[in-house]
């Protein structure tokens, strides 16, 4: 049973470990006061390229690489597109992952081609010594990808950022009260555009962590809706970084009894299983679950004087 | 200090400032010069072009034309940023502070790099307010302060970046009487540390307390610029609005056109003994405070009544709940015979309740659409046919109700955002007053940055609907034009109802008292 939990616990963190990273950088951007509906997008336009880069160098450090840099150019075109354009950013955001979805699906398609379900080269499991032997604990923390170690750093350096740095403060001013915030003297369009370029490199980690650390392959639609569970969880979280990363694991570990429950005999439709990551994020969503003011200013774009 | 301040250069210089707004010229050849360790107000009525004047010295808008030179180098700031970063400061007439960040969290706003050290940049500001001569608590969450306060946060964020000019845009529309003198005292003490102050505002009162020199504008030219020492008022009035008008209290008195008050108000009596009628309301806001107490207030048809208060005391909760917007905790309310205590804001409306709400961008209109379309706002069903609106009558209408209540427009199709405070209200008020049947109005603070001409169209608008038989709940900070339209003027002070006076200038002490919570009237025990 213990060993069963512990599993149960390593799995989650797994399987939240996308959701925790993706969200923690979308928390940014929204508290910028830039939504990025094209998560998705990124997410699985990372997870193709880190998978390509890291099949052609045969190195997945540089599979990571080419993973964030891929979700950095779409944060790049979503940043202009809704900052400097002021476009409006639920239809960028879908329109960019309905692009995802058909380019990463064409050029799989002719790259991969004969050779689907290749093994490509993934990232190595991180045995922290001395920790990873340790019962339960062992099994349940340390036993997981060097992804899962970087990206709990930066989402306690994300938390530091947002709460103890000026531009922390400066996120957060503009997507309030992005007049006053410029009034203030805060370049407002630059600090948009860097919280969505945030949002862009956690999403391009998180893709990476799909395809090159968990899975070690890509397919189409891969990330098969972790961008919008993470939304999800941002508005769940209160636009709170902590209870943001709560909710990720709460989606994840729902995502994981799918897995555990058939192991340990009980019998669920798999359906309903599937269903209940995006039940728990549709009742989140609706406020069933303590609602919180979301920033002022989320998806308006900004111009000076009048 | 005035004889040898003006051998000095001028601190700012404006020379034949000029600002276009597509066809509108906003500002034309303006020159002055404003010295250090002065307070220099700015006159003006509404649409005068005081702000537009301001947002030029700070950056906010470019030039169309003329120069500026501030400390003797030339001045063009591409962005308020640019200001700041060389000496002058600005405190808007709407505050740009953050409302879910705390005082020291706004204050450091573009003012550090890096870590945030909060209790050392709370310590600085609580210094700096110590030094002007107020107190400001950096860790309270600003959308929690008063008007007051935050205005004072604002002052403070202005000063701890020890600017050399200091513009303050219309400050005290938005201050309850008794927080004006505190703040005039702040701006005392700006100047007095050496820098300059604009002072920018359309009531003249107040300047004389504390401006050193004064200029007017009208029409975005400048048409007067003097020392405040050999200042005449009935001059500086003149200047301001271009023709003769009677003071306040004389533009606001009774006009005498032989109608007595009694019979008109006897005779629209009629069946109802009261127009409107508050029996026992409380409000509680969400955190358990009560916000409104026991409030039992009767009004008749044809009377006015004025509900005098300093604002934060229960006005907004009272004309929220009135108006059908908010439910009381306690208590009901009727208009005519019909309770509307939980009725919701259209019930009201068919009631025959008149709303002018006290915030009138967000509430009382819809900005982005057309004159008419707000004049109509709530009778659009009279000019839709088979679904469809029928514009060119609801034009045709608009057209008469701006001419009747004054609505000066390009034409009744243009977005209501493009026209003046004053016209906006006469627009709102023109709306709620033509209701069919009205029994009640519930106007909240109708004059709240109004220039004096407005002022009068309105209250002359509601004495007339008070005539026709229509009972009145003025609710207003302004003391003064309460005591010049009202009947008899009720006194809020935390929520509860704590006297009532006849309305008359007599009376200006004890109801001042009320209003600060000095005594308690006999009649509320």
């Amino acid at each position: 049973m213990e060993e069963t939990l512990a599993i149960f616990i390593a799995s989650t963190l797994r399987l939240g470990m996308p959701l925790m990273l993706a969200a923690s950088g979308e928390l940014v951007s929204e508290r910028a006061g830039v939504l990025n509906l094209s998560l998705e997008g990124m997410m699985l336009t990372a997870a193709f390229f880190g998978a390509l880069g890291s099949w052609a160098t045969g190195n997945p450090y540089l599979g990571v690489g080419c993973a964030v840099l891929a979700s950095l150019c779409v944060a790049a075109v979503q940043a202009w597109l809704s900052v400097d354009l002021r476009a409006n950013q639920l239809v960028v955001g879908i329109g960019f992952n309905i692009l995802a979805l058909g380019a990463t699906t064409l050029l799989y398609r002719v790259i991969f081609g004969g050779l689907s379900r290749e093994e490509i080269p993934g990232l190595p499991k991180l045995a922290v010594d001395g920790l990873s032997n340790l019962p339960f604990a062992g099994t349940a923390f340390f036993q997981q990808s060097v992804i899962v170690y970087f990206g709990l750093a930066l989402m306690v350096l994300i938390w530091v950022i947002l709460n103890h740095t000026s531009f922390g403060l400066a996120v957060r001013a503009v997507g309030d009260e992005p007049l006053s915030a410029d009034k203030a003297g805060i370049p407002v369009a630059r600090t948009r555009r860097l919280a969505v370029l945030v949002a862009g490199a956690m999403a391009g980690l998180a893709g990476a962590f799909i395809s090159i650390a968990d899975i070690h392959t890509f397919t189409e639609n891969m990330t098969n809706g972790a961008g919008y569970l993470a939304l999800a969880a941002v508005i769940f979280g209160g636009w709170n970084i902590g209870r943001t990363i709560a909710a990720c694991l709460l989606f994840g570990a729902a995502t994981a009894l799918q897995f555990q429950l058939p192991a340990m005999g009980i019998v669920v439709p798999t359906a309903f299983l599937l269903m209940l990551p995006y039940l728990l994020a549709l009742l989140a969503v609706a406020g069933v679950v303590g609602r919180l003011e979301p920033p002022t200013a989320l998806t308006l774009p900004f111009r000076r004087g009048k | 200090m005035t004889q040898s301040t003006t051998a000095e250069p001028p601190l700012l210089a404006l020379d034949g400032l000029g600002k276009r707004f597509g066809s509108l010229q906003a500002l034309e050849g303006v020159s002055l010069g404003v010295r250090a360790g002065t307070v220099q107000c700015l006159l003006g009525e509404n649409g005068a072009g005081k702000s537009t004047l301001c947002n030029l010295i700070f950056g906010v808008y470019g030039r169309s034309a003329g120069h500026m030179a501030f400390g003797g180098a030339p001045w063009a700031p591409a962005s308020p940023a640019v200001a700041l970063e060389r000496g002058i400061a600005m405190v808007h007439q709407h505050f740009s502070l953050v409302p879910r960040m705390t005082v020291v969290e706004n204050l450091m706003l573009g003012q550090v790099k890096g870590m945030l050290h909060r209790h050392e940049f709370g310590a600085r500001i609580r210094d700096i307010a110590e030094r002007f001569g107020f107190v400001l608590d950096p860790d309270a969450v600003v959308g929690e302060l008063s008007v007051g306060e935050r205005q004072r946060a604002e002052i403070v964020k202005c000063l701890m970046r020890d600017p050399r000019l200091l513009v303050l845009d219309e400050p005290t529309a938005v201050l309850p009487p008794g927080e004006i003198g505190a703040l005039l005292d702040i701006c005392r003490r700006v100047a007095d540390s050496g820098r300059a102050v604009i002072l920018v505002t359309h009531k003249l009162a107040e300047i004389a307390k504390v401006a050193d020199r004064v200029a007017v504008l009208r029409g975005g030219r400048l048409v007067a610029d003097e020392d405040m020492a050999g200042a005449d008022m009935g001059t500086l009035v003149h200047a301001m609005v271009g023709r003769e008008v009677k003071p306040l209290d004389v533009a606001l008195a009774e006009p005498d056109d032989g109608v007595a008050d009694q019979p008109a108000a006897a005779e629209a009596t009629g069946p109802r003994r009261f127009a409107l009628v508050c029996d026992g309301l409380s409000v509680e806001d969400r955190h358990g405070a009560v916000r409104l107490d026991n409030f039992t207030l009767e009004i008749r048809p044809g009377e006015i009544v004025g509900l005098a208060g300093v604002e934060g005391n229960g006005q907004s909760e009272l004309g929220m709940v009135l108006a059908g917007l908010l439910r009381p905790t306690e208590g009901r309310f009727y208009m005519g015979d019909v309770e509307l205590t939980h009725a919701g804001a259209a019930a009201v409306t068919a009631a025959g309740g008149g709303i002018v709400p006290e915030d009138r961008h967000a509430v009382a209109c819809v900005t982005a659409m057309s004159v008419a379309e707000n004049m109509y706002l709530n009778k659009l069903g009279q000019f839709t046919r088979f679904g469809l609106l029928h514009r060119r009558a609801l034009h045709a209408a608009a057209e008469t109700q701006m001419r009747t209540f004054d609505v000066r427009a390009a034409g009744p199709e243009v977005a209501f955002s493009g026209l003046s405070g004053g016209n906006q209200q006469k627009a709102v008020l023109a709306r709620e007053l033509t209701l069919d049947p009205l029994v009640a109005l519930v106007a909240a603070q109708p004059t709240r940055g109004l220039d004096i001409s407005a002022v009068e169209a309105v209250y002359r608008q509601i004495r007339a609907a008070a005539r026709r038989g229509v009972g009145v709940l003025l609710i207003s900070s302004e003391l003064d034009e309460l005591i010049a339209v009202a009947d008899r003027i009720a006194v809020l002070y935390r929520g509860r109802l704590v006297g009532e006076r006849p309305a008359a200038a007599g009376e200006r002490a004890a109801i001042g008292a009320l209003m600060s919570g000095q005594v308690m009237s006999d009649q509320a025990e």
